[in-house]
């Protein structure tokens, strides 16, 4: 009896463990989220509230709008955009002409402004994209003004200078119109609200995470197959698009629209709200507007010192609380943040579900006795098909020839050494074949296709993928989203899909799930999934990269010095484990130039030195090479 | 022709200013790879500490030691406390976020740069003041029909004087060495035995008075200043670095030179009122273009 007991016990303690993973909003914050929406929608009835505080909290909704238009290029991709008043004035301006001039309804040129904003930041931002973060915001500043003062100049007798257009139409749907400061507080709000769905769902997506992946760490990004690029764009579109819808509810409301409303300081305001509320993070926004527009009028008489304060307040805050006020939290989430449908409440069920179907690969097996296969020999070396190639490859750095006519042949199913001594050239030859340089001369083959000439993302989706000699991870991220970097370049949901989240796109986000929590389990790091990545020890952060390479599904792993850093254990343990990676049909290409820990493993080795290929050979034979004796260790007197 | 030789001179005044400013970022960012926002603020703060020097006292410095005295006074005096101000705005808004990560220090350069310029407005009001006029030497010089002011002149020459020998220190001195040392690769310097912290105070007193100093001077040039003076100049400095290549401390001068006669040009010849956006459009292609700048060396990303 007491035995049954205990174990009734137990299991309920067990049961109680297990449901805390999962950890779902808590009552207080759902009882916190009801109160805020009962709030803002009886706002404009509350006894103390006359039509001026409730032109304020319209103004909150306003600069909502344009603070969340902000965070998509700030908070969600790093990007720092100083100029974003450009894009709310290209949205207002575009109301004001086209209903001054053709008498279009406003309303009906909610659209338009968001597409004319868009298109606009499209084609500015398309050449200076790839600038990095202080030129980026810089030239947004050039951006800024350079609208600002367009409309000043009165091109064309369209902008009327710097009286600016007065006398635009108040929005109205069919014959009912919007006029009273109550009409614009509901109107403003259930676009904040809308918007605000749509940036949820667009935050646990493929997008919305490829937009944190270049915050965290560019390089890494496109090595993991992300079109960095023209995520970066996208990011810029949508922000503009969203200031365009900004700048016709400002337009259409007040009636009137001036270069004044579009300065400098305006950008900056928007940069304050997205910092002080915290990057990325929605509800932070919603405060961040809050304070910086309520703050002036409780405190009028100071009104004119409000950016005084709010520049000193903003130095204090990356002194003090460099994340924001309200930071959006991602450990605590777990894989509930990662906004996928029917996941079931124990991650560990998960995880033996996607083992079980898994089981079909042939993991965990040891390859057939390498050393067995060492001795024969031969035969070997025209073993397996070539899949990797370096045709006379050629890199030159001004004078320096960094790597010279070098012939690489990697075949399937091998593990296959480049060894050399420091500076060789060995990197640069790995940066050649992942197409971050592009070689002097020479090509590259990939499974009988060219592949000289492709940018890196596109040749990490044909099936190589890589790992860093220093470790690239996205450390403010979570190991399993880490992972699920992987699997992306695969995937195909765009923009919309990750707006609305249609069930193709579910079906979609659950694979890479599956596939990242596979791989993550595969490493043995599952029980950090919800661990950010900057957080695990040096040996963990090499799997955790290791991981991510393999969830891209590729043929070809190319692992730069991978035993770096590692002490002798984990160095053997990585090498075992890489090992029986060749039993799932992976092929490896170590760069490594500790010559100990190739000769253990490889099938191949080819041996590097001042760029050129000096010898190559069974690992045996190039043990005992004199060139390669030598340039280890100089020439014998 | 003789119209181009007085907006060349104009440009090449403007352009000393800019040259000015110019270096105190190139510095900066030589050094702590940041853009200093508040560097074109510091430059309005230059400009009102002189303006306000000269008005003290109803101008009893200008009586005392003559008008050329007083100019000397509010220059040296703006210079040293503006650099003073610089300092402090790197121990308190730079040092402690440097480490943390790329965007703290930008916000908390901003943040620096808004409070300035409001400070400023606090102190001084938000009204265009002017420089008392009889605080300004007067006096025209002309050769044939080409007429140019004392002011404009004595300008050019002590600001081309000054950008000679910063040249100098920085490009034939061991401190200068040290100084491009910690430029290229501050760890290795660091290694080296240069001490951080005084090439910090040096790059953070002597940028921010060189940017005092052309405060002084566009006050005295032009008479009037006001309290957000310092962005348009700070970011066309800023342009002027670029164009020169950042952290590069002569294509500075040169960029900075180079921009006021083309901005000159063009206003003379093309038009004023779209003066800025050519500005900007000239930053942007030349991002575009050869982003490390016309005399800036190319250097490869290490990956």
């Amino acid at each position: 009896m007491a035995e049954v007991t205990r174990k009734v016990i137990q299991r309920i303690f067990k049961s109680q463990k297990s449901s805390k993973i999962p950890l779902k909003s808590s009552p207080l914050q759902l009882v916190l989220l009801a109160l805020v929406i009962i709030f803002l929608i009886v706002y404009p009835f509350l006894p103390f509230v006359n039509n001026y505080w409730i032109d304020v909290g319209f103004f909150v909704g306003i600069y909502v709008l344009l603070g969340l238009s902000l965070n998509i290029v700030l908070g969600e991709v790093g990007l720092f955009d100083l100029g974003h008043a450009a894009f709310y004035a290209i949205g207002a301006y575009t109301t004001g002409i086209l209903f001054t001039q053709l008498h279009i309804p406003t309303m009906a040129l909610l659209p338009i402004s968001a597409i004319v904003a868009g298109g606009f930041a499209y084609l500015v931002t398309f050449p200076i994209i790839h600038l990095r973060g202080d030129y980026l915001c810089i030239v947004t500043i050039g951006i800024g003004e350079v609208v600002r003062i367009t409309a000043l100049n009165n091109p064309f007798g369209l902008t009327k200078g710097a009286n600016g257009i007065t006398g635009i139409g108040n929005p109205n749907f069919g014959l009912f119109s919007l006029h009273t400061p109550t009409h614009f507080y509901y109107y403003i709000w259930i676009i904040v609200a809308l918007v605000i769905i749509g940036l949820l769902n667009l935050q646990k997506s493929r997008v919305g995470r490829a937009w944190n992946f270049i915050r965290e760490d560019e390089i890494a990004t496109e090595a993991n197959g992300i079109d960095v690029r023209s995520y970066k764009l996208i990011a810029f579109i949508l922000g503009a698009g969203l200031a365009g819808i900004a700048g016709n509810v400002y337009a259409s409301t007040m009636m009137t629209i001036s270069p004044d409303n579009f300065t400098f300081m305006e950008s900056c305001l928007l940069f304050c709200i997205v910092l002080l509320g915290g990057l990325g993070s929605i509800s932070g926004n919603l405060l961040g507007a809050a304070t910086i527009v309520i703050f002036p009028e409780i405190f009028r008489q100071f009104a004119s010192y409000r950016l005084l304060f709010f520049g000193a307040v903003l130095v204090v805050m990356m002194i003090f609380r460099p994340g924001g006020i309200w930071p959006r939290r991602r450990e605590g989430v777990g894989f509930r943040g990662l906004g996928i449908s029917g996941l079931p409440a124990d991650e560990d069920e998960f995880l033996k579900k996607i083992l079980k179907k898994a089981a079909l690969v042939p993991q965990g097996v040891d390859p057939p006795s390498r050393s067995s296969l060492k001795t024969e020999t031969v035969n070997e070396k025209v073993n397996g098909d070539l899949l990797l190639e370096t045709q006379g490859v050629t890199m030159q750095f001004g004078g320096l020839m960094a790597v010279n006519q070098f012939d690489l042949k990697i075949r399937e199913g091998k593990i296959t050494s480049l060894i050399g001594p420091n500076g060789a050239g060995k990197t640069t030859l790995f940066n050649v074949i992942t197409g971050i340089y592009r070689p002097t001369s020479g090509k590259v083959i990939f499974m009988s296709q060219d592949i000289t000439d492709l940018k890196p993302h596109v040749i990490i989706s044909k099936g190589i993928a890589r790992t860093f000699q220093n470790i690239r991870l996205f450390p403010s991220l979570t190991c399993i989203e880490n992972v699920m970097s992987g699997p992306h370049c695969h995937a195909h949901s765009g923009t919309w899909s990750s707006i609305f989240h249609p069930p193709s796109q579910k079906k979609e986000e659950r694979q890479i799930l599956e596939i990242a929590s596979y791989r993550l389990h595969q490493v043995g790091l599952w029980q950090y999934r919800n661990e950010l990545a900057k957080n695990l020890p040096y040996g963990k952060q090499r799997l955790l990269e290791i991981a991510r390479a393999l969830a891209t599904n590729p043929k070809l792993i190319i692992l730069d010095e991978p035993s770096s850093g590692l002490n002798d254990k984990e160095t053997e343990e990585l090498m075992d484990f890489l090992k029986k990676r060749i039993a799932e049909g992976f092929t490896l290409l170590l760069i490594e130039h500790d010559m100990n820990v190739v000769m253990g493993i490889s099938d191949w080795v080819t041996v590097m030195d001042m760029g050129s290929k000096i010898a190559e050979g069974l690992p045996r034979e190039i043990y005992n090479n004199p060139r390669v004796i030598e340039a280890y260790l100089g020439k014998e007197e | 022709m003789h119209m181009l030789l007085e907006q060349f001179l104009n440009g090449l005044t403007i352009g000393s200013f800019y040259a000015l400013v110019a270096m105190g970022y190139s510095m900066v960012y030589g050094v702590m790879k940041l853009v200093n926002f508040a560097h074109g603020d510091l430059f309005t703060l230059g400009s009102y500490l002189g303006y306000s020097i000269l008005v003290f006292g109803a101008g009893w410095i200008t009586q005392v030691l003559g008008i050329w005295g007083g100019v000397v006074v509010a220059i040296s005096g703006a210079m040293i406390s503006v650099g003073i101000v610089g300092l402090v705005v790197e121990h308190i808004a730079y040092r402690p976020v440097y480490k943390v990560g790329r965007l703290p220090v930008v916000a908390s350069a901003l943040g620096m740069s808004i409070f300035i310029s409001n400070g400023i407005m606090a102190i001084w009001g938000p009204r265009f003041q002017a420089y008392p006029q009889n605080a300004i030497p007067s006096g025209i010089l002309s050769f044939s029909d080409i007429r140019i002011t004392f002011v404009k002149l004595i300008t050019l020459l002590v600001s081309l004087g000054l950008m000679a020998f910063i040249y100098w220190l920085v490009e034939k001195t061991f401190f200068g060495t040290a100084v491009r040392a910690m430029a290229l690769d501050r760890d290795t310097a660091t290694l080296m035995g240069i001490d951080f912290n005084k090439i910090i105070l040096f790059v953070f007193f002597v940028g921010p008075a060189l940017g005092a100093m052309a405060g002084v001077f566009a006050g005295l040039n032009y008479g009037r200043i006001i309290f957000n003076l310092g962005w348009t100049y700070g970011l066309k400095a800023f342009t002027a670095t670029i164009l020169g290549g950042i952290g590069n401390i002569p294509g500075a001068m040169i960029g900075g030179l180079l921009l006021g006669v083309m901005e000159s040009l063009f206003e003379g010849f093309v038009s004023g009122a779209w003066k800025n956006v050519f500005v900007f459009l000239v930053l942007i292609i030349i991002l575009i273009v050869r982003p490390t700048g016309l005399i800036g060396e190319k250097v490869a990303e290490k990956v």
